[in-house]
């Protein structure tokens, strides 16, 4: 192995425990105390939780900003998928051509929606007041990632340049927002269990 | 401002650090700052403007937790703007807190992520006020319930007058001399709480609820010593002052053995008792809890008392409370009351869980130094009224009716503004009234 590739098993091994960490701080805290007397079914609202209430139909912050949740939408995809071509290259397994073409035709759309939200956050003035250098920080590595491992993909020239990105960004990860990959499974969670506690989730027919 | 010491800064650390579980330490790490929480906010509704987003009010709290908490925001503030707990910080906090947010829980249900925002702002308000800085006019309101035992400090004397003669008007009005409100009387089923402006400003919903409990033959009682449904330091963020108003209530439901308490149509003051309190006293509390809304529904569906939707005629809408609805999942109850009781029922857009907050939340109706931005959000409520068409406007919260009515009248809407109670009251068909018709 080079020595980049080295440095990429580092960031990675630096990332996966900075992740455990946060998992393993957010479960030993336990949930949180409720001693009111329980009104409705906590695993059925935490399924809703990251189902039904996370439809575009009854969220604000999706139907009425179609053109960015979609550009969310396929962005995180992207991002999946370029973690996921990331072990492919580190177990040197090797995509066929039509299926590595689709990947770089995915991980470019991804790219360019990255770009966007970048240029929406830059020159939305509520967004901008809003921002820290993390915000920005954060998605350019990220829309950087997914457009090299694109290129990377097409251009065995842009490896070494791949791995140091990638090893910037697992690096970055537990120090900015990054987190929200972790944190974001806890927040639906616990946003399920609060409102099952109380009977909100899942919503109730109206009976006649 | 009075100045910011250094044991108030500590004071107000100390809450990040004496609630930090894995909710707080969750919802502090999740917001991604996209912003697209800012619609489902009443204030940037009305005015868009960067200060009203949901994720500034989350992010001024979480920049805090940042800075003191996390290693990032010690060695690096300026890489995720880790803001140092300042003066200016402290205004901005109070600005954001108390002045820019009813605590209508809307934006956690639309914010893309997940972020309780409204468990943050309760967070930073509980800071502020550990540090003693709560607005003025909202702290007297509570002083006003701790020292006086109710939050309008209406004395005894006062409070036993107006339902005594509450009581001679149910008698005449069901014709029945041994029709009663009856007063600390133990072993009872129900003991039935109030809003304080019910004796204060709107006695006739006591009547309307008398009148429904001698119409379902009820076992009940009130209290005249602790009676105040509301707690207004869930809104000013003292636990401990928040403690001291649920303990009385326990107390007194226990001196009168009461079996069940009915919450009366308040929706921070249903919230605040029925799911705050027990975490207050960290007990579950030893009797039912249920409010008004449930027991209406309960008497209709159980024909315990008869209605007739032909008395009231006139269209009605139904305003959510956010406590009551989003914050306590009573939704259903409410609706199939007012469809057994009213000729005709017309929803509003949107509605529900989705409902849009009148403004009056969050302690608003007492903090009077923001009453510009109170009566500006009210247009959205207006608005939505008027799509409507309707000219009664049902509301199970006497803080909605309290902000529904100057609504009302700011914005010349020209409805009437009732309670579900009053709905129910009107519409109630008395054995007597049975008998004479039969006849």
């Amino acid at each position: 192995m080079i020595w980049y590739q080295w440095m990429a098993i580092i960031a990675l091994l630096v990332c996966l425990l900075s992740c455990i960490y946060h998992f393993y701080k957010i479960l030993s805290l336990g949930n949180p105390p409720e001693y009111a007397r329980r009104a409705g079914h906590i695993g059925k609202a935490v399924k809703y939780s990251f189902t039904g209430a996370m439809s575009p139909k009854v969220k604000e912050s999706a139907y009425m900003h179609i053109p960015t949740y979609v550009a969310g939408i396929i962005y995180h995809l992207g991002t999946f998928l370029a973690i996921f071509v990331f072990f492919l290259v580190l177990f040197n397994i090797w995509l066929q051509s039509w299926v590595m073409w689709t990947a770089v035709v995915m991980l470019v759309a991804a790219g360019l929606c990255g770009v966007g939200i970048l240029i929406k956050r830059m020159s939305k003035h509520e967004l901008r007041t809003l921002s820290s250098p993390d915000d920005y920080i954060s998605n350019i590595l990220v829309t950087v990632f997914q457009l090299i491992t694109a290129m990377a993909m097409i251009d065995i020239a842009f490896v070494p340049a791949y791995f140091i990105l990638v090893s910037l960004l697992m690096l970055y990860f537990p120090v900015g927002k990054l987190k929200h990959a972790v944190y974001f499974f806890a927040a639906r969670y616990h946003l399920g269990y609060f409102y099952g506690w109380r009977g909100v989730w899942p919503p109730k027919p109206i009976k006649k | 401002m009075e100045k910011l010491t250094d044991e108030k800064i500590k004071k107000g650390l100390d809450v990040l650090k004496r609630d930090v579980g894995s909710k707080l330490l969750t919802h502090v790490n999740s917001c991604v700052h996209c912003g697209l929480c800012a619609e489902s906010c009443v204030y940037y509704r009305l005015k868009p403007d960067e200060h009203f987003v949901p994720a500034k009010k989350v992010d001024i709290v979480s920049s805090i937790y940042r800075r003191y908490n996390t290693l990032g925001g010690k060695l690096a503030p300026w890489l995720t703007n880790a803001r140092k707990l300042d003066e200016a910080t402290v205004e901005d906090m109070v600005d954001l807190l108390y002045g820019s947010c009813t605590m209508c829980g809307r934006c956690n249900k639309h914010c893309s992520v997940g972020v309780d925002i409204e468990f943050l702002i309760r967070t930073g308000r509980a800071m502020l006020a550990e540090m003693g800085y709560v607005p003025e006019t909202l702290q007297k309101t509570v002083d006003t319930a701790i020292n006086t035992g109710n939050n309008m400090g209406i004395t005894k004397d006062e409070f036993v007058d107006t339902l005594k003669w509450l009581e001679e008007d149910l008698q005449f009005e069901v014709d029945d001399d041994n029709a009663i409100i009856p007063l600390d009387e133990k072993g009872k089923d129900i003991m039935y709480t109030l809003n304080p402006r019910e004796p204060k400003f709107f006695p006739l919903s006591i009547s309307a609820m008398a009148k429904v409990f001698y119409a379902a033959g009820e076992s009940w009682t009130l209290s005249t010593r602790m009676y105040d449904v509301t707690n207004y330091a869930y809104f000013s963020g003292n636990l401990e002052e928040g403690r001291v108003i649920a303990q009385r209530m326990e107390d007194e439901m226990l001196q009168l053995d009461a079996k069940r308490c009915i919450l009366a149509e308040c929706g921070h003051g249903s919230r605040a008792f029925r799911w705050e309190a027990p975490n207050y006293l960290e007990k579950e509390m030893p009797f039912d809890v249920d409010t008004s809304v449930e027991l209406l529904a309960e008497y209709i569906r159980e024909g315990r008392i008869k209605v007739d939707p032909g008395k009231n005629t006139e269209p009605v809408t139904l305003h959510d409370p956010c406590n009551l609805t989003r914050g306590g999942g009573i939704y259903e109850e409410q609706r199939y009351i007012l469809k057994k009781c009213v000729k005709s029922f017309v929803e509003m857009t949107p509605s529900g869980t989705d409902n849009l907050c009148c403004g009056g939340g969050g302690g608003q109706l007492s903090m009077s130094e923001y009453n510009e931005r109170r009566m500006g959000i009210g247009k959205l409520k207006a608005e939505q009224i008027t799509a409507t068409e309707a000219v009664v406007v049902a509301t199970p919260c006497h803080n909605c009716v309290d902000q529904l009515i100057q609504i009302n009248g700011a914005y010349k809407l020209n409805v009437k503004i009732k309670t579900l109670a009053e709905i129910v009251a009107d519409a109630i068909i008395l054995e007597n009234e049975e008998k004479t018709k039969e006849n």
